[in-house]
């Protein structure tokens, strides 16, 4: 039995220790926290009712529920919140970190979590095969050795380095770096997870600790920039390891490109594709970057480019966020049609005959959910980097 | 002669005395040098304080004052008066707070006594440097300036026209009216917004004590309270108001068959010819040309039928911008609002999608006379079955305007009502609170709610466009905690209220202060709301803050009033703070002059020294801070009385 008092206190008392956290006692219960969720018609609290029920005393109630669970981090919510409560930052993760403390959550988390945890990724691998997607590459990728320097530090991540699927898009943006000549480096089995799903998670305890480690670690290198495959690793590395002392400038993947566009136009050859664009939650709405992976779109010559009706910062989710990429099946259990599934049927009445992505989690979710909708062999999942190497290797 | 003070220590209820000892402050204050008398009682300020210090004067021929008490602001004049019954110069009175800056924000009250003891010093010691000030008096003119011909500019002008007074009324559009002049129906009792208004407008028009200007603008405000000189800038319609008669007939024969330019006035769902009116009653009843569009301004090769059709030749391709200057003794600021920009909340496709709606796109559509003649259409020409309306666009959002924009709610109920009424469409209504808190506002709302309009606690979080050509709107209705879709025909945005983009602009040039918004503010919100924080300047109607029509009239009105009540007392009393420049210690170097914000002071070349205009002067003590020379003083704040009243706090 939980208490409801105790944990009501606990909560409250959570809550203070995040920017804006008491913001919560400012919900007007409008609702458009949970009209905007992707899970908003199966879970048992939207964030607005979670409001209702600190206030009625009955977080326990929620922590036993749930909802906790069923949020990606989407960001839907707390952008579009009029109270500005950090819903996506503070409410949702402090609810999961006390969930986890009456150990209510998702086996498959606590597996991923444990993993990162011993491991140093939520793969259970071993971090000596990170740097494995750079074999066969036809050149060598720089493995940063202690005091040596590079312009990039690449940061690829987890998925990056470990998911078959995300391993392709590592390779494709190490090309086009090789291609424009960009002097950059990987810490190869040095690197550890980011850990922007563990914060996420409401590990704040284990997310503390991987961010000064990783802080660490990168000051045995020396570097310009941090680039990033991951706009989760993005997120984490500009705006959160901020509060450890890191300060390093960050970019992700896409605003090189974007930077170099005359030096790529120089390489590209037409395509005939009709293509739309997913903005990942942690590029656009959260960081506001939509411009750049729109340049490089409309610049590949041939393309034909469309908006889904939700784009920019009322994008939708892959619904892989969060770390619910590494719990689906507990997702499965409450929900009928899943994000990614509504997602890529949106991209299809596009006309789009390609969905763009530009974070491995996206391409993840995306091409599953093409096979489950039957979409396969109509719409194809690419990253932006991959449709970018088609046109470039199409003259060649 | 012998220095005598006086001085008076007021309990404020318990407010001072619950905090410092009064007895004990005054038995201090006793033994002060030059004090021959002190006083605690229970309210300074009620009459029988009054009288205590007055019979005081006389009896111990007390010639100095100090009133330790609230604040100067609050009861400074209270006191002077009361001097000025003793028979004593006003300024030889000197306030000391002892409860704003003492009894309220000290939490101890052995410190809060010994605050009051070292503030009372203070004052005493500076009194004793008081000096005699007189003041002169100016006549204040009797015109008011009014700006901004909505409905509280227009009432406004009508009850000083009524009352004799001379009116300058400047609108910045074309046409009078404001947003009232848009709307088919009004709240709460549906009476046609144009029969009301109408009437108004040319009442306006027809009054010999109103000269209006349209289509122009305020460019400067110069001199003082009672004495302001204005100038307006007159923009060119390119059609002569003193030649055209309202024939339209330049409208009729433009070389354009059909309107095909976005019409202002119809909030963008109606269009208008390059030379046109608002609507047909406008007020003047003169055409603009507009030379964004017009083919004679782009091009200078229009076969101008406009020119050819007007039966007195009133159109003038070569008008140029006018220059007006007038005196006022007043201004009335009542330059309104404009709606939320419903594209800056991107979540609802404004803009984007078709059958999307802003209120005050509606009220256009609702109006006979408007664009669609008062037909409820759909962009594909069928009626709408299905409508939405989602309160608090752009209000009650820490995004966009943190505030609730007062009217809207009202606004909906009574769309909701007309669309039943005329379509009998099915209406939901999403809202998070209906504030319907006006006379027969809520029940305006339980009519409506008897009619059979839809009512769902919960804002829209998304529109996005569906099959045949409806929209799918997303929502979690709070009261059934279930997040719900539904399809509709047309969506209805309730957009809040908000200052014009211009508002910085225009305040400076009015002079007025605003909130961060860029709501004009008032002197006091409660006790002063139509006064602002500059002499002989009031404000009115939304323009201050949201408001209804009936709450805009009465502010109109009140600021009449208040115009009123300056000009026909007919005197201003200069500022008494003053400043003095000492013609021998001057050297010219006209500092004073590049920071005075007031525009005081001017250099005589013949004498090489700074002069001041003592009716400029606003006594803010700019200069006298400044003049490297020394030369300047102001009166009520020498160094003299300054360094002794530091002394005085210093001193243990
Ligand atoms: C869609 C909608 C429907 C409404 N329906 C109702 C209703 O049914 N009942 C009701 O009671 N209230 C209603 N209201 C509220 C009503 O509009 C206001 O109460 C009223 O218009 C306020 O009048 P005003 O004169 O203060 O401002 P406005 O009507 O905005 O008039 C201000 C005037 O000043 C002019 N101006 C602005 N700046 C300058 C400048 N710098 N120089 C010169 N001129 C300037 C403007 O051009 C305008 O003509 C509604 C509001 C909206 C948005
Ligand atoms: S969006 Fe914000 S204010 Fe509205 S119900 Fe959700 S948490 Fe509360
Ligand atoms: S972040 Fe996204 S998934 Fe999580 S509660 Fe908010 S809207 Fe739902
Ligand atoms: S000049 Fe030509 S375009 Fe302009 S208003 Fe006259 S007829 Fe119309
Ligand atoms: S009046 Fe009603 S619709 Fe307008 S902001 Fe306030 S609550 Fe919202």
């Amino acid at each position: 039995m939980i208490n409801p008092t105790e944990v009501l206190q606990s909560f409250e008392g959570r809550m203070k220790d995040f920017i804006d956290g008491e913001n919560f006692r400012k919900c007007i219960q409008c609702g458009i926290c949970g009209g905007s969720c992707p899970f908003g018609f199966y879970t048992d609290f939207t964030p607005r009712r979670m409001i209702t029920a600190t206030r009625a005393e009955l977080v326990n109630e929620i922590i036993e529920s749930n909802a906790p669970w069923l949020c990606t981090s989407c960001n839907l919510c707390t952008s579009r919140c009029p109270s500005r409560i950090p819903i996506t930052d503070a409410l949702i993760p402090v609810l999961r970190e006390l969930a986890m403390n009456y150990s209510h959550l998702p086996d498959e988390l606590g597996q991923a979590l444990t993993n990162i945890h011993r491991m140093g990724n939520s793969f259970g691998e071993s971090n000596r095969k990170r740097a494995k997607w750079s074999e066969g590459l036809g050149f060598d990728v720089k493995i940063l050795k202690k005091g040596e320097h590079v312009d990039y530090l690449f940061i690829v991540d987890d998925f990056g380095s470990f998911d078959l699927r995300a391993q392709e898009i590592t390779r494709s943006v190490a090309r086009l770096f090789k291609m424009l000549g960009i002097d950059f480096g990987i810490l190869g089995e040095r690197e550890r997870s980011i850990g922007d799903h563990v914060r996420l998670a409401g590990e704040f305890g284990l997310f503390e600790e991987i961010a000064r480690s990783n802080i660490n670690e990168f000051r045995n290198y020396s570097f310009e920039n941090i680039v990033t495959l991951d706009p989760h690793a993005y997120n984490s590395l500009k705006n959160e390891y901020r509060r450890y002392g890191f300060q390093s400038n960050v970019m992700h993947y896409t605003q090189i490109l974007s930077e170099r566009l005359q030096d790529l136009m120089k390489l590209m050859h037409p395509l005939n594709y009709t293509v739309t664009y997913h903005d990942p939650c942690y590029l656009g709405r959260k960081n506001g970057i939509y411009d750049e992976p729109r340049k490089i779109i409309e610049s590949i010559p041939g393309i034909k480019f469309v908006e889904m009706y939700r784009n920019r910062e009322n994008s939708y989710c892959c619904g892989g966020g969060g770390g619910g990429i590494w719990y689906d099946s507990y997702i499965r259990k409450f929900v009928k049609t899943r994000p990614a599934e509504e997602r890529v049927i949106e991209a299809g009445k596009t006309g789009a005959n390609v969905l763009l992505v530009s974070c491995p989690i996206d391409a993840i979710m995306f091409e599953d959910a093409v096979k489950v909708t039957g979409l396969e062999g109509r719409l194809r999942v690419m990253d932006i980097s991959e449709l970018i190497l088609e046109s470039i290797g199409k003259g060649v | 002669m012998e220095t005598r003070i006086g001085v008076y220590i007021c309990h404020c209820g318990t407010n001072i005395a619950g905090k410092v000892n009064v007895d004990e402050v005054r038995e201090y204050a006793s033994h002060l040098k030059n004090v021959v008398v002190a006083r605690n009682y229970m309210f300074m300020c009620s009459e029988p304080g009054q009288e205590m210090i007055i019979k005081d004067i006389k009896e111990y021929g007390l010639n100095r004052i100090v009133v330790a008490a609230c604040t100067e602001t609050l009861h400074g004049h209270t006191f002077r008066e009361v001097a000025k019954k003793g028979g004593l110069n006003p300024y030889l009175v000197q306030m000391v707070s002892i409860r704003e800056f003492d009894s309220w924000v000290t939490e101890d009250k052995v410190e809060a006594t010994e605050k009051a003891k070292s503030l009372i010093r203070a004052g005493v010691y500076r009194v004793n440097y008081h000096t005699p000030v007189e003041t002169t008096t100016y006549p204040v003119d009797s015109n008011v300036l009014i700006v901004g011909a909505g409905i509280a500019g227009i009432t406004a002008a009508l009850v000083l026209a009524d009352a004799g007074k001379h009116v300058y009324l400047v609108e910045r559009q074309g046409f009078i009216g404001g947003n009232m002049a848009k709307f088919d129906k009004t709240f709460p009792t549906l009476d046609c917004a144009s029969c009301i208004l109408t009437p108004k407008m040319s009442a306006v028009k027809n009054n010999p004590n109103i000269t209006l200007f349209t289509y122009s603008e305020v460019e400067k405000i110069d001199g003082f309270v009672g004495n302001f000189d204005v100038t307006i800038r007159k923009k060119p319609r390119y059609v002569r108001e003193d030649l055209c008669i309202g024939c339209l007939s330049c409208i009729e024969n433009c070389v354009y068959k059909e309107p095909r330019f976005m019409s202002e006035f119809d909030e963008g769902i109606g269009k208008r010819k390059p030379v046109y009116v608002s609507f047909p009653q406008a007020i003047p009843l003169v055409p603009v040309i507009d030379p964004e569009t017009c083919i004679q301004f782009r091009t200078g090769k229009c076969v101008q039928t406009c020119l050819k059709g007007c039966p007195t030749k009133a159109i003038d391709f070569s008008m140029k911008e006018e220059i007006v200057k007038v005196k006022v003794g007043a201004v009335i600021a009542a330059t309104g609002f404009k709606v939320f920009d419903a594209t800056r909340d991107t979540k609802y496709g404004f803009g984007r999608y078709p059958n999307i709606y802003t209120t005050i796109q509606m009220e256009r559509m609702l109006n006979s006379a408007g664009p669609t003649g008062g037909e409820i259409r759909l962009q594909d020409g069928s009626i709408p079955k299905e409508v939405a309306i989602i309160n608090c666009v752009g209000s009650r959002n820490e995004n966009f305007n943190a505030y609730c924009s007062r009217v809207c709610c009202m606004i909906g109920l009574k769309h909701a009502h007309m669309l039943r009424d005329s379509i009998g469409a099915n209406v939901t209504i999403f809202y998070t609170d209906i504030r319907a808190n006006g006379k027969g506002y809520e029940e305006f709302y339980r009519k409506v709610m008897l009619e059979g309009v839809n009512f769902v606690r919960g804002e829209v979080a998304s529109i996005i466009p569906s099959e045949n050509n409806r929209l799918t709107i997303v929502f979690e209705d709070t009261l059934l905690s279930r997040v719900r879709k539904k399809d509709v025909d047309m969506v209805i945005l309730n957009v809040g209220l908000e200052p014009h983009d211009d508002w910085e602009d225009v305040r400076k040039v009015l002079n007025l202060t605003c909130t961060k918004e860029g709501w004009l503010m008032e002197k006091h919100p409660k006790l002063a709301p139509v006064t602002s924080l500059s002499d002989g300047r009031f404000i009115a109607g939304a323009a201050q803050f949201p408001k209804d029509i009936p709450d805009t009239v009465a502010q109109a009105e009140a600021a009449a009033a208040e115009a009123m009540s300056l000009i026909d007392r007919g005197f201003v009393e200069s500022e008494p703070n003053v400043i003095r420049i000492d013609e021998e210690r001057c050297s010219g170097c006209r500092m004073c002059i590049s920071v005075c914000p007031f525009s005081a002071i001017t250099y005589n070349e013949e004498k090489n020294i700074a002069e001041v205009n003592t009716g400029l002067c606003k006594g803010c003590g700019a200069c006298a801070a400044v003049c490297p020379s020394k030369a300047i003083s102001q009166n009520n704040f020498t160094d003299e009385e300054l360094y002794a009243e530091i002394m005085g706090v210093l001193r243990e």
